[in-house]
């Protein structure tokens, strides 16, 4: 299945913005283990929102909004897919304390907040969004099965989708089931096959097979890159927007090939191409 | 085209298709006075009546997926999958879920057992079962599908969401098979969430009724097996939109649930007035009942018969929208059209069916709405 990319947005250690990948992955500035988080404040969400959202949301409200600005897609059209492995762990933590308490009185704000289209729910009304919108789960293969939804979805309704994919790092009960050790979200304007976009949306030509069988995922191969996105389901979608910083680099020449994992037993290959 | 082979259900009025259209058929619900371990919110619940002999792997234990067993049981759904993979290979068959739940039952029975440092004991170390995708995993898992598979996780309507997702993929041909699906199981983060929103009602759930009091929380899970082969009922339309309005209230308007209406007859090329039959999302709230009846009083014309079936079945939230697509594609099928059970007096702008009756049906539409603003309607039709 042919696809494109049209723009990113990205949010983690030391990765405020996609400008801040491309400075990564061309060496003109480092992660290193000093490097402090910084917690996102999306402009679209009103502070005192904020709060109440909490640090899930924000993340992927943050990439979402840069991601479709990058791309110069009109927010209020373009649907959208969210995806993530673990969700909002900060509020099932709270959900499942309060109701081991005799008095098991929830706030109606966490409660709604623990809905995994939460995320979701947050963008559309600050993007004035009416387009369909969804959360998919996969798990460890989270990143895998958003991307095969937000590309299915751009050939169907022939517009660009947004893609974005975010998990925040957890405590104990959940890092035994799978730690995360970074926060980080990563978002992609995914448009459908090459030609059909406006020529102001002029993107990487990329073409995703379903294969099945398991395959490595594909590390970034910027050291740095390559171990926050060993601390984060995220990273996954990470090694995708580092190939395509590569693939937009002076003296790119051919194709990139990664792979991602779908399920189980099955992965993804993206095969990207500079754009002629 | 999107046909549909099989299907089969679980819900409070029971397990499988002849439970249930015996209890739609003599309008009996389904829901009870709650009676939930260490739940103390009075209200009634439509829960499944799960043996206990019905057992998951321990990797997946959780009741969602017990009740995802017990559904995958019932009207010889098993069977016409090995049909379908007599011709189609494994990586060619996709799966799609969608709950809103996944295993927090069991998440929640975990934190009540947490050892020193908030590990979890032996027996609750599953990481496939504490996540959003343990209803898509363990399914893919259990019938040994290895084609694309995912979970939707968007509220109320996360399982009508899964037509449209398994519609993308049969049409782009990505697979030649989906098995889509629904599950949610009752836990005590529903019920005093809701309980926390004033939303749960004391007594069982009177859809459009002037004294509605809220909702009936319910629990359900349910299959439908889709192929381009043509079979005697279709998928014509999907139709998502979001409200993009506020997280857990509707717009007075109702714009997000016109608009995931007309898209969804859009696509179908059809108009509200080639409708013979809706089922609405009709939680038995105040305001989700009244925008309901807003919009569907504007679009629906004048031959359309409506109705709520929460009154049988209780909110199944993430699996609401698989236990209506399957109501309706039971009702184009056998012709008896389920009624608006408990409701004796409504004040819907259309013809709100109460009590069950046959009526032969041609094509039919369902409502999901959800937390979040998420909208989901799905038009079938007999071919």
């Amino acid at each position: 299945m042919k696809f494109t990319i049209l723009g990113m947005g990205i949010w983690g250690r030391g990765l405020q913005g996609a400008g801040a990948l491309g400075e990564v992955v061309r060496g003109a500035s480092a992660i290193v283990p000093e490097t402090e988080f910084v917690a996102p404040r999306p402009a679209a969400i009103p502070a005192r929102e904020q709060r109440r959202a909490g640090l899930l949301v924000n993340l992927a409200v943050m990439v979402a909004h840069e991601a479709c600005e990058n791309a110069g897609v009109d927010k209020t059209l373009v649907p959208s897919v969210f995806a993530s492995a673990l969700g909002d762990t900060d509020v099932t933590d709270y959900m499942c304390r309060k109701l081991t308490q005799t008095e098991k009185l929830l706030s109606p704000t966490r409660f709604h907040n623990s809905v995994h289209n939460a995320a979701a729910g947050y963008w559309s009304i600050s993007a004035a969004n009416h387009a369909p919108s969804t959360f998919v789960g996969g798990f460890v293969n989270s990143v895998g099965a958003g991307l095969l939804e937000a590309v299915t979805q751009a050939r169907a309704f022939g517009q660009p989708t947004l893609l974005v994919c975010y998990d925040i790092a957890n405590r104990q009960p959940f890092a035994d089931l799978l730690p995360v050790g970074e926060s980080l979200a990563c978002a992609l304007v995914i448009g459908g096959e090459a030609g059909e976009q406006a020529a102001s949306q002029a993107g990487i030509d990329c073409e995703l097979a379903y294969v099945d069988g398991q395959t490595s995922p594909t590390p970034p191969s910027t050291p740095a890159l390559a171990q926050l996105a060993s601390a984060n389901p995220v990273g996954q979608a990470l090694s995708l927007c580092e190939a395509v910083v590569r693939v937009c680099g002076p003296g790119f020449a051919g194709e990139r090939t990664l792979w991602i994992s779908a399920t189980p037993s099955a992965s993804l290959r993206i095969v990207l191409r500079k754009p002629s | 085209m999107i046909h549909v082979q099989a299907f089969t259900l679980c819900s409070a009025l029971g397990a499988g298709m002849g439970a249930t259209r015996q209890a739609l058929a003599a309008n009996r619900s389904g829901l009870m006075p709650a009676n939930w371990p260490d739940c103390d919110v009075p209200c009634y619940l439509g829960a499944v009546d799960l043996p206990e002999e019905v057992v998951v792997p321990d990797a997946f234990a959780c009741r969602n997926n017990r009740l995802i067993e017990l559904a995958l049981a019932q009207d010889n759904f098993l069977s016409a999958l090995d049909a379908v993979r007599s011709t189609v290979p494994s990586h060619r068959i996709g799966v799609v879920m969608g709950t809103s739940t996944s295993g927090i039952d069991r998440t929640e029975a975990a934190y009540r057992h947490l050892t020193e440092g908030d590990h979890l004991p032996a027996g609750f170390l599953q990481p496939r079962t504490h996540n959003p995708h343990s209803p898509g995993d363990y399914v893919a898992h259990r019938l040994g599908i290895h084609g694309p598979c995912l979970t939707v996780s968007a509220a109320c309507a996360s399982s009508a969401k899964v037509f449209a997702v398994a519609q993308r993929w049969l049409t782009q041909e990505l697979v030649d098979a989906v098995v889509v699906g629904g599950a949610d199981a009752l836990c005590l983060s529903v019920i005093y969430g809701f309980h926390s929103l004033q939303l749960v009602s004391p007594a069982p759930c009177t859809p459009f009724a002037p004294d509605r009091q809220g909702i009936s929380l319910g629990e359900a899970a349910g299959f439908v097996l889709l192929t381009r082969e043509p079979a005697p009922v279709q998928l014509l339309g999907a139709g998502e939109s979001c409200d993009a309005y506020h997280m857990s209230s509707a717009p007075p308007d109702g714009l997000g649930a016109r608009l995931c209406m007309e898209r969804a007859l859009a696509q179908a090329g059809m108009t509200m007035a080639d409708i013979d039959y809706v089922n609405l999302h009709g939680t038995g709230t105040r305001a989700n009942d009244e925008t309901e009846a807003l919009v569907c009083g504007e679009m629906g014309a004048p031959r359309t018969v409506f109705s709520a079936t929460k009154g049988f079945t209780g909110h199944a939230l993430g699996a609401a929208g698989i236990v209506e697509a399957v109501l309706v594609i039971d009702a184009l099928l056998t012709g008896l059209v389920p009624g608006t059970c408990n409701t004796r007096r409504h004040e819907a702008p259309f013809d709100l069916l109460l009590e069950s009756r046959e009526q032969s049906l041609r094509t039919a539409m369902s409502n999901s709405f959800g937390f979040g603003g998420n909208n989901c309607s799905l038009v079938f039709a007999r071919a």
